[in-house]
């Protein structure tokens, strides 16, 4: 025989009512979206962005303003008198650009990457000293680098004329410290597994770094050498005192010059003209990136990540 | 890994790295190895980072020729200091007329930092814990500012911001203001909220990057303990991210110690005068060069300070980790 | 860790590890003993007493020879780079490129903003000009530092035949040893005249002092330079010796600067009175005559109405701030035939005054009649094309015409001796600090 238990009802739990359902305020509920942050956020990325794009915008103003669209034109790029492109000063500047971005991409990428490797696996003093030196000059103002440098071309170092060897020295020792922050970072999350793994599979040291270690840090040098270059064409500080003369300026000192005088929609177009060769290396950067890193989990992700 | 003796033909250059904190021995490596790597970017930082900066010593212990150009003195036993003390009357003697420059860089750069921290760590943990399928989305338009140049930006404000451009059409269609705002004529909220757009990308990214690796177990924990959404929030992330916040505030505060640009180009007027621009003008006028050089000093040990600070505290926050 | 048995080999490492460590040191060391043994006590070497030339209408200057000139006859470069250092705007590349034309060469134009930034760049020693554009004040200490040549008058006969005399002979360069005028200016107050009404500026028994009406507040620019705005000041208060040495009159001057910033919220800018003003951004500009004539170029629309609400008011009786600029040909010029050439080109009738229609300052030619400069019209006009014909000074704008006459009863801004150079830079400084 049976027993008749009876059934009790299961009492009604809150937790089973869908939320939207549910009578507490909005502001209550524990498990809300976070529509404010949602908000600031999406009104962050606005105020970041839209300018910037108003900005291109006006690049191909048909009229002079830069405040107002006048319609739509290639005015500034290749038919008024002082337009991109028929401004002889500005080809200079863009040459010169391209010059200081690359020279400064292949020097400081390599000496920054191998200063991180080092310095993550040194623990002495020296090393921390030298790692405290990298980050200052990681932080500090540029204008202190530039006027530091100004003055040691000119008192001390005199064999080093102002001119683009300076401007280029002057570049690297600023930028040098980005691939080291972004390589160290990745390194630390990479652990000593790999290598020690190599090394006991009988690899020489040398080896193991070139083909365990350096491959690993693939989406960090990449992600350096990109920041470096976008960065250097877009500097103006330490060039603005390291330049001799209108040859070795580059478009940013132009712009800079440009944008404090006579502002036209020429500048935009200037501006417009460097966003667009950035964006262009940033995008090789990346294709070389999931070229060079097959095997791995590639992805855009994993390549923003780094920076 | 377990610790062997070398074999006995191994060269004797290969030896065992001193145990340390976060290694672990047993790998071998000549001792040279790491300092090697190493060295280049070491060497450059001393010839051209250290070694400049003693010329600016230099330059500020020195004197002017007769033609009012600076002379630097390398000797140190025939530095002058005039010119350290022709600073420290500007700053502080009678006439003090650059302490208001210093006093107003100080509040520009903490409403600047104040307003970076706020909006940033807001944007940093929605994207951080709520991103979700848009996370990528997200990331790529926070790293936009890195490629689109410094420059760019502040050209767009510039466009904005004109008496007769968007902005003021905007505030006058809403009828906020009676009529169009001067907003690039030496206003200091112009010239703060020009920092803060020029600074904040270094703030988010930091942060993001703490963020989205945070344990979510130690939140839930928070969670199921009893507290609210706003208590956990306060009383377990708020700790836990305080590395990441200090170095957001590094990376943003500092630069814009030694910032000029961000004035010149969106004031240009002496009311917003920061300490950048009395350095910048100093160095373009022969005679006060020696000045400038001061004040470069100056700055350095305003700088180096905050950075010792944050050096000792990350290396405690390592150890206890 | 040490193993016992590597007791010395670790004592052979630590000296490796010593030699090491000092190896930075020894780097610097001997770079930092040459330049140490080069140098004895600087502050012990300066003499005393040695001091550059003053120039001044009552006492004239004749500039030390500093080297040869180069020698007559010889042949311009050919494929050659002229490079020029200039203030922005300051020459039409029009003209330069018709010179350039003739010699078959290049030209590169870098710019300043500043002359005190000018002078700090060349005076690094590490730029070569060919063609450099100072003003008076500078150039006694540009001729003791060694930074310009003498010319060779053979290359520049136009200088004799076209040029004002009293400016081929000047006080402060007797001989015209390294410099020729290129263009005479005066300072006054450039204004939109639609805001304005001429004879509200002109009726005032001190005009100097709209730039401190409040009621214009935003809208007042001065120069960014630190002669011009502190003249200004000086001429303000009824001080008539721009060039004054005394500490009081020069703070007098910079407190009124000073009161400048809170009254009208002034910015100084280089540009602002031919670039701003036009477009509306300034109601008032201490201005240049030559800014003035060329501004109606920057309107934003180019119709009557905008050009004729640009306006320049100088005080009737011609006593205000008088000047000219120079050219000169720096010591390492690499093009040195070449540029005396450029110099002969500049001071030829026609192309100083093509130069002038677009440049809007007036060159001191003889054939140049001042009283038809409003009534004929300059070659940018015609090229341009689409605007109304603009005369050399716009008829609206009188005041800009200089006259030789000018120059007895202006007040020219000349050299000042190192000590007071300081004093007046000090409370140019105080000014860019802001306000109190």
């Amino acid at each position: 025989m049976s027993v008749t238990v009876p059934r009790v009802d299961a009492p009604a739990v809150e937790h089973q009512v869908p939320p939207s359902k549910r009578r507490t305020w909005w502001w209550h509920d524990p498990w809300r979206k976070p529509r404010i942050l949602e908000a600031v956020t999406w009104a962050y990325l606005a105020w970041s962005i839209v300018p910037v794009a108003i900005a291109v915008l006006l690049a191909f103003n048909a009229g002079r303003s830069i405040s107002t669209f006048q319609g739509f034109g290639l005015t500034w790029w290749n038919q008024d008198e002082a337009s991109l492109f028929k401004d002889p000063e500005l080809h200079q500047a863009i040459f010169q650009t391209l010059k200081l971005s690359v020279g400064t991409m292949i020097v400081a990428v390599p000496i920054g990457v191998a200063f991180a490797i080092g310095i993550d696996r040194w623990h002495t003093r020296p090393a921390t000293t030298a790692n405290f030196v990298m980050l200052l000059s990681f932080v500090m103002p540029e204008i202190i680098i530039g006027v530091a440098l100004f003055l040691v071309f000119q008192f001390l170092l005199k064999f080093i004329r102002l001119g683009t060897v300076a401007e280029l020295l002057g570049l690297i020792t600023f930028q040098l410290s980005y691939p080291v922050i972004i390589v160290r970072a990745r390194l630390l999350s990479i652990g000593k597994e790999y290598e020690e793994a190599a090394m006991d599979l009988g690899a020489p040291p040398r080896q193991s770094i070139r083909r365990v270690l350096l491959p690993l840090l693939y989406p960090a040098i990449f992600a350096s050498a990109a920041l470096v270059f976008a960065d250097t064409i877009d500097d103006f500080v330490t060039v603005n005192y390291l330049h001799a003369g209108a040859p070795t300026e580059p478009m940013a000192v132009k712009i800079y010059t440009a944008a404090r005088g006579s502002p036209t929609p020429a500048v935009n177009a200037a501006a417009t003209l460097m966003l667009v060769s950035t964006t262009i290396i940033i995008v090789i950067g990346f294709l070389l990136y999931r070229h060079f890193t097959k095997g791995q989990r590639a992805g855009m992700h994993d390549f923003a990540a780094q920076i | 890994m377990t610790e062997a003796a070398p074999p006995a033909d191994r060269p004797r250059l290969f030896r065992r790295r001193r145990a340390s904190a976060g290694s672990e021995s047993g790998v071998w490596y000549p001792r040279w190895f790491w300092p090697a790597w190493s060295a280049p970017g070491a060497l450059w930082l001393l010839v051209l980072f250290i070694v400049p900066f003693y010329v600016v010593i230099c330059v500020a212990f020195g004197t002017v020729d007769l033609f009012r150009n600076p002379l630097p003195v390398w000797e140190p036993w025939y530095w002058t200091a005039s010119n350290v003390t022709g600073v420290y009357h500007k700053i502080f003697g009678a006439h003090a007329f650059l302490q208001p420059v210093f006093v107003r860089t100080f509040l520009y750069v903490l409403a600047a930092s104040i307003i970076c921290i706020v909006v940033g760590y807001s944007v940093a943990y929605y994207v951080a814990r709520y991103g979700g399928r848009r996370k990528t989305l997200f990331l790529i338009l926070l790293i936009s500012p890195f490629w689109i140049s410094y420059l760019m930006r502040m050209l767009a404000w510039v466009n904005l911001l004109q008496t007769d451009g968007y902005v003021n059409r905007v505030i006058t269609f809403l009828h906020l203001a009676p009529r169009p705002v001067a907003w690039l004529e030496g206003r200091p909220l112009t010239v703060i909220l020009g920092l803060v757009y020029g600074y904040i990308p270094y703030m988010i990214l930091p942060l993001y990057a703490f963020l989205d690796r945070i344990d979510q177990s130690l939140l839930e924990a928070g969670r199921d303990l009893g507290g609210s959404p706003f208590s956990t929030f306060v009383r377990v992330t708020i700790p836990l991210s305080k590395p990441a916040i200090l170095a957001g505030l590094v990376i943003v505060t500092l630069p814009m110690f030694g910032d000029y640009y961000t004035n010149n180009l969106l004031s240009n007027s002496p009311k917003t005068t920061m300490i950048g621009n009395v350095l910048d003008d100093a160095i373009e006028t022969g005679g006060q060069v020696p000045q400038g050089a001061v004040f470069v000093i100056l700055l350095m040990i305003l700088l180096i300070i905050p950075m010792l600070y944050y050096m000792r505290s990350t290396r405690r926050s390592l150890e206890e980790a | 860790m040490r193993h016992p048995r590597e007791g010395w080999k670790a004592a052979r490492l630590s000296r490796r590890d010593f030699l090491r460590r000092g190896a930075a040191a020894a780097v610097g060391l001997p770079s930092l003993a040459a330049i140490m043994a080069a140098c004895s006590n600087p502050t012990k070497t300066q003499t005393p007493g040695s001091s550059i030339p003053i120039p001044r209408p009552d006492n004239p200057v004749s500039q030390p020879m500093k080297g040869e000139p180069i020698a007559s006859g010889l042949q311009p470069e050919k494929g050659a780079t002229l490079k020029i250092f200039n203030w922005d705007q300051y020459i039409w590349k029009h003209v330069v490129g018709d010179f350039c034309a003739k010699y078959d060469c290049d030209f590169e134009i870098t710019t300043f903003n500043n002359m005190d930034g000018a002078i700090g760049k060349i005076q690094t020693g590490q730029l070569d000009f060919d063609i450099f554009f100072p003003t008076i004040d500078v150039l006694s200490k540009l001729v003791a530092t060694d930074y310009l040549q003498p010319l060779n008058h053979d290359y520049i006969p136009n200088l004799q035949k076209n040029i004002w005399p009293e400016l081929v002979n000047p006080f402060y360069d007797q001989g015209s040893r390294y410099t020729v005028p290129y263009a005479v200016y005066t300072t006054g107050i450039g204004y939109r005249r639609d805001v304005i009404p001429d004879d509200t500026i002109f009726g005032m028994s001190n005009p100097y002092e709209i730039l401190w009406d409040p009621q214009y507040s935003g809208k007042v620019g001065i120069y960014d330079d630190y002669r011009e705005a502190i003249g200004m000041a000086l001429l303000k208060n009824g001080i008539t010796d721009v060039n004054t040495t005394d500490p009081k009159q020069i703070e007098l001057a910079k407190n009124d600067l000073i009161k400048m910033i809170d009254a009208v919220n002034v910015r100084a800018s280089i540009n602002g009175a031919y670039r701003f003003l036009p477009q509306g951004q300034y109601y008032l500009h201490q201005a240049w005559s030559g800014d003035m004539a060329a501004a109606w170029a920057y309107v934003n629309s180019y119709t009557e109405n905008s050009f004729e609400a640009i306006g320049y008011w100088y005080p009737e009786d011609r006593k205000g701030v008088i000047g000219n600029d120079l050219m000169t040909i720096p010591k390492n010029a690499p093009n040195p035939v070449l540029a005396h050439l450029f110099l002969n080109f500049m001071l030829d009738f026609q192309n100083s005054m093509d130069n002038f229609s677009w440049v809007g300052y007036q060159p001191p030619q003889n054939d140049a009649d001042p009283d038809t400069l409003t009534k004929t019209e300059g070659l940018y006009s015609k090229l341009s094309g689409w605007a109304p014909p603009i005369n050399y000074i716009p008829p609206w704008m009188p005041a800009a015409v200089v006259r030789k006459e000018d120059f007895d009863t202006g007040y020219m801004e000349l050299e000042l001796t190192p000590t007071v150079d300081n004093l007046w830079h000090d409370a140019w400084q105080q000014f860019q600090a802001g306000a109190q």
